[in-house]
């Protein structure tokens, strides 16, 4: 019951972009479509899954002074991994997220989990972790990727949602730079907004 | 019956100034309405449909931020949104659709305004907020749409969009390519002579500038009788309006002179084919300066509050119109100069600070 809790909690109580404001750089650049989202979350929680299990199975072996340059390593090695295997058999998506999967080496979501929760914790609760971390990172992408793709092109998934005029004529800055900020402050405003409601009751 | 009180205790402010909010801002209305008067006279009734939509999608937006928000509903009242819908109305081509306008409106007020806490915390100023959201969604609408002033009366009313007398227009070979231009987007082309030369035939560029500066064409440009946006086509009635807000203590002069006077002087050293040979009358009366000049650079809450911090606040946004005109991708940049300058405010502001009377000059 406790392993649910170290998976359940990275989902919304303490989600890695809502709650923490941890790998804001992917969460803008990559959610013009939910096709861009699902695939970097996938990318992403791979990694912070391995890194979290051998960052925690070598946490009594790294020395303290270096640890920080070993958790790039393991990392690093990972991502390496993402970025081959993506390019093999997902050509179209790995174009499409470009320069963003070798960048998953420095989301601080995963360096943030392995300094803070793998480094002092067993090898079945830092999986738990990295896992519920993984998977609240891309349920907060493809909400808002949702946001995006809908409003700047009318579609969810690449399936028409709103009609062929709304597609003709979407709002364009929906899925341009701008448009994440503003919609990210809204989606952080909501969540705000729930807190206070709750510590209000 | 109540005691005749002679020695009232009150905190200060002692001295209280007879500005309200509301008081200025419906000065600012009536200012603009000779350039919406002129609008109509040009661009036909759709463009008082325009303004209005904007500003009824205004007060709806402020109504239900205030309502979303728990804050006072009254202030809906205070002018602002209206203010607000009318200058975002002027920023728009008169043939866009109508839910342009309320997309806009709706955009400036919860985003622009109200989501950075209502007026007097808002860092850009909302209209041209609206304007560049409208930008960037709807490039299409929102870069084509002029019509000819006067066309919705009658066809050949011998007036352009480019602002070029029709006899000197007849005279250029190729010139339909440009009667469908503003004056700035042709002043654009020009830049580029040998395209021009190339689709219009030899020494067309020296013509068509030579057409842009002669007194036919100050003269339309002065009057607004140019394609252009829904307000800002007449320098004549916008400098009207301009006055009267003088004449009422709402505007203060350095900031609009010192935008346009950056305006004119680079206009001459790099708006023309090289150097030092540019036409400042031309830059001054073409485009949207005159209305972001008298308008918008001078928006009490987005620009700086010290002298010394207005003119610095003009002359750096007439320094980046002027790049935008002469080497950036669009053929006006007086909207996004001005937001710009909107967010080196707070900084100017700190830096241009007065001393406070008896403070020593630190040195060193």
């Amino acid at each position: 019951m406790r392993l649910w809790g170290e998976f359940a909690k990275g989902i919304y109580k303490e989600n890695p972009v809502f709650k923490q404001a941890l790998g804001m750089c992917p969460f803008l650049a990559v959610t013009t479509s939910v096709e861009n989202a699902l695939g970097m979350g996938a990318a992403s929680t791979f990694v912070v899954v391995c890194s979290n299990f051998l960052v925690s199975v070598l946490r009594k072996l790294i020395p303290r002074k270096v640890r920080i340059p070993c958790y790039i390593v393991i990392i690093a090695t990972f991502v390496t991994l993402v970025d081959m295997v993506m390019n093999a058999y997902a050509p179209q998506l790995h174009r499409s997220l470009g320069i963003f999967i070798p960048l998953i080496v420095v989301n601080c979501m995963i360096l943030g989990r392995a300094e803070g929760f793998a480094n002092k914790n067993t090898v079945i609760k830092s999986l738990a972790d990295g896992f519920g971390m993984g998977v609240g990172f891309t349920l907060a992408m493809i909400l808002i990727a949702s946001f995006r793709e809908i409003l700047g092109n009318g579609t969810w998934l690449a399936v028409n949602v709103l009609g062929e005029r709304f597609h003709n004529q979407p709002v364009l800055i929906a899925i341009l730079a701008p448009g994440a900020f503003i919609i990210m402050g809204f989606i952080l405003g909501t969540f705000n907004i729930l807190e206070r409601r709750k510590a209000g009751r | 019956m109540a005691e005749p009180r002679y020695f009232e205790l009150a905190v200060s402010p002692h001295v209280e100034g007879h500005q309200t909010t509301r008081k200025v801002m419906f000065d600012v209305v009536i200012a603009l309405l000779p350039a919406l008067a002129a609008a109509v006279w040009f661009f036909g009734p759709r463009a008082l449909l325009l303004v209005v939509l904007s500003v009824g999608a205004a007060l709806v937006a402020e109504y239900a931020s205030l309502r979303f928000m728990k804050r006072p509903i009254s202030f809906v009242l205070d002018g602002s949104a209206i203010v607000t819908g009318i200058l975002l109305a002027f920023n728009l081509p008169p043939a866009v659709p109508w839910w342009i306008p309320v997309a806009g409106s709706a955009f400036a007020i919860v985003v622009a305004k109200q989501a950075f806490g209502g007026l007097g915390h808002n860092i850009m100023n909302p209209a041209l907020l609206g304007r560049a959201f409208l930008v960037a969604s709807f490039p299409v609408l929102m870069t084509a749409g002029w019509i000819a002033p006067g066309r919705w009366q009658q066809e050949g009313t011998g007036l352009t969009t480019s602002g070029i007398p029709q006899e000197q227009l007849a005279e250029i070979e190729g010139a339909d390519a440009i009667t469908g231009a503003t004056p700035l987007n042709i002043m654009k082309q020009t830049y580029d002579r040998e395209t021009m030369d190339s689709r219009m035939g030899e020494g067309a560029t020296e013509q068509v500038r030579e057409s842009l500066s002669s007194g036919g064409t100050y003269l339309n440009l002065f009057l607004g009788k140019i394609g252009g946006c829904i307000g800002e086509t007449s320098g004549l009635l916008l400098l009207l309006g301009a006055l009267y807000l003088v004449a009422r203590g709402v505007l203060e002069v350095r900031l609009p002179l010192s935008y346009l006077g950056t305006v004119a002087l680079l206009g001459w050293v790099f708006g023309g084919s090289g150097w030092f040979n540019g036409d400042p009358l031309f830059h001054v009366l073409a485009g949207g300066v005159i209305l972001g000049g008298l308008f918008m650079v001078s928006d009490m809450v987005t620009t700086p509050v010290t002298p010394k911090g207005r003119v610095i606040f003009g002359v750096g946004a007439g320094l980046i119109t002027m790049i935008v005109r002469r080497w950036g991708g669009y053929p006006e940049g007086c909207s996004y100069s001005i937001l710009l300058m909107n967010l080196a405010t707070p900084l100017i502001d700190r830096y241009t600070r007065p001393r406070i009377l008896g403070e020593v000059k630190k040195s060193g």
